[in-house]
């Protein structure tokens, strides 16, 4: 028969994880970057800080620079010890060394000041730049994978410094009449597995063990410049709100719909 | 006496010699041997226990096992951590709580207004007594110890149980900040001071307090 661990502040790791889902970050009158509501419990003198707060005006102009998440995240200062955990998922800590990554947004928990996290070209993802540890969730554990190589939406956690992740779709599903057919009905044997990241060159992928999807956080409208991906100010060329990726030679949505 | 043991992480084992086990309803997986099972009105706590329930809020429904043998139980896969009382009492959820050994005497009690913010309801379970009980968290169940010198605070959401002579009060960061909505995201808590031990989960319920 075992009984639970007790734990208290002596034996608490620093910046370790307790168990798979929970991690411990240890504050001396250090600052840590965390998202709302992902703190569990603390020993100390913590305080919580929204961004936005006069004080830490520097501390943005450094390490913070996505102005749509600020109402999700907020700074810890103090010192002590502070567990977080997010919904029972799988929390891992990784350390980036002038190094880059790019996550999905909702699985980052917490990260160092001596990152800076900017908001991704592709959209609902948030990217880290520097030198520090930070705090991502996972369902189920993290696995790293080398490119080339393509992955399934709903698995991508992240990737390091790959740097073209484009969209791939299987070129047979998307031609000729059965191939429309299945696209919109996906009567006709729909795998489901049409649509994949690709990753090319050098760099490290994250993937998860499951396809469930930690919610996405709201990652707002990105302000309306033209060439801004995600931006729906600007009027887009032709074409440009369907789903799927248009194949040379065909022609409006109609005949691709019928297969023309 | 039963005794307790974890089959895996999320099923509870039970071995009985003819006692008696109170577990939360339904939660019965498999058994071996004679078993009986039967709810319990109010959770075997009389009239009085169930009229205190009922008004409380704080509704739990259990049921007596009884038998010889081997009895299981797990409850959506939740994890499972034992607690074994020397005649001291167990506060836990009355939602958190699995089973527990049939000598030991359940109730509920006022949390003070922590439970407000908590959205637990203002008044928990108590186990009092001595003998084993196993509670469930989301992820497993971190137990942090609680001594004077190192008193400690706990997200509403998270906390399922605490152990021994602590005192609670909630804790607000809300100021004038939070309706800009600037706020520090972690409005309340539960700051737990004195000698005791504190069972959190890795997740976090929804809480009144918690968007703010």
């Amino acid at each position: 028969m075992s009984t639970a661990v007790i734990h208290d502040p002596a034996t608490l790791p620093s910046d370790d994880n307790v168990n798979a889902y929970t991690f411990c970050v240890e504050l001396k009158g250090s600052q840590w970057f965390l998202q709302k509501g992902k703190m569990i419990a603390y020993y100390g003198r913590i305080d919580f800080n929204g961004i936005g707060h006069g004080r830490l005006d520097r501390l943005m102009r450094t390490s913070f620079h996505s102005p749509l998440h600020a109402s999700d995240w907020v700074v810890a200062e103090g010192s002590g010890k502070m567990l977080l955990a997010d919904r029972a998922f799988d929390v891992n800590s990784f350390d980036l060394d002038d190094g880059n990554l790019t996550i999905r947004s909702g699985n980052l928990l917490a990260y160092q000041p001596s990152l800076a996290l900017k908001q991704s070209i592709v959209p609902g993802f948030l990217t880290l730049i520097g030198t520090g540890k930070f705090v991502a969730a996972s369902n189920g554990p993290v696995v790293f994978m080398e490119p080339p190589i393509r992955v399934d939406p709903q698995a991508l956690v992240g990737w390091a410094d790959c740097p073209s992740p484009c969209h791939h779709y299987d070129h047979g599903y998307m031609t000729g009449v059965m191939g429309g057919v299945r696209a919109l009905t996906g009567f006709g044997g729909a795998s489901g597995e049409e649509h994949q990241f690709e990753f090319a060159g050098a760099g490290t992928v994250l993937l998860q063990s499951s396809e469930a999807l930690m919610p996405e956080q709201p990652t707002g409208a990105v302000g309306a410049e033209p060439g801004v991906p995600g931006s729906h100010g600007s009027a887009v060329p032709a074409g440009g709100h369907g789903s799927a990726p248009r194949l040379p030679g065909q022609l409006g949505d109609l005949q691709r719909r019928f297969g023309l | 006496m039963a005794t307790f043991r974890l089959q895996g992480s999320k099923v509870l084992a039970v071995d009985m010699t003819g006692d008696a086990v109170k577990a939360k309803n339904g939660s019965m997986v498999a058994y071996d041997g004679q078993m009986a099972f039967k709810k319990m009105t109010g959770g075997g706590e009389g009239i009085r226990g169930m009229v205190t329930r009922r008004l409380t809020g704080e509704q739990m429904t259990m049921m007596e096992v009884k038998g010889q043998g081997t009895c299981y139980f797990a409850d959506r896969a939740s994890e499972i951590s034992l607690v074994q009382l020397h005649g001291d009492k167990l506060y836990v959820e009355s939602s958190n709580l699995l089973c527990a050994d049939g000598g030991l005497r359940t109730g509920t009690t006022f949390t003070g207004l922590r439970g407000g913010a908590s959205g637990n309801g203002l008044f928990t379970t108590t186990v009092e007594g001595t003998g084993q009980a196993a509670i469930m968290s989301d992820g497993t169940a971190v137990v942090l110890r609680v001594t004077p010198q190192y008193p400690l605070s706990v997200d509403p959401g998270a906390y399922i149980a605490h152990q021994g002579n602590l005192r609670q009060d909630l804790q607000s960061g809300v100021t004038f900040r939070t309706f800009l909505g600037e706020g520090g995201g972690e409005a309340f808590q539960i700051r737990f001071e004195g000698d005791g031990v504190v069972y959190v989960q890795p997740s976090e319920r929804n809480t009144v307090g918690g968007d703010v």
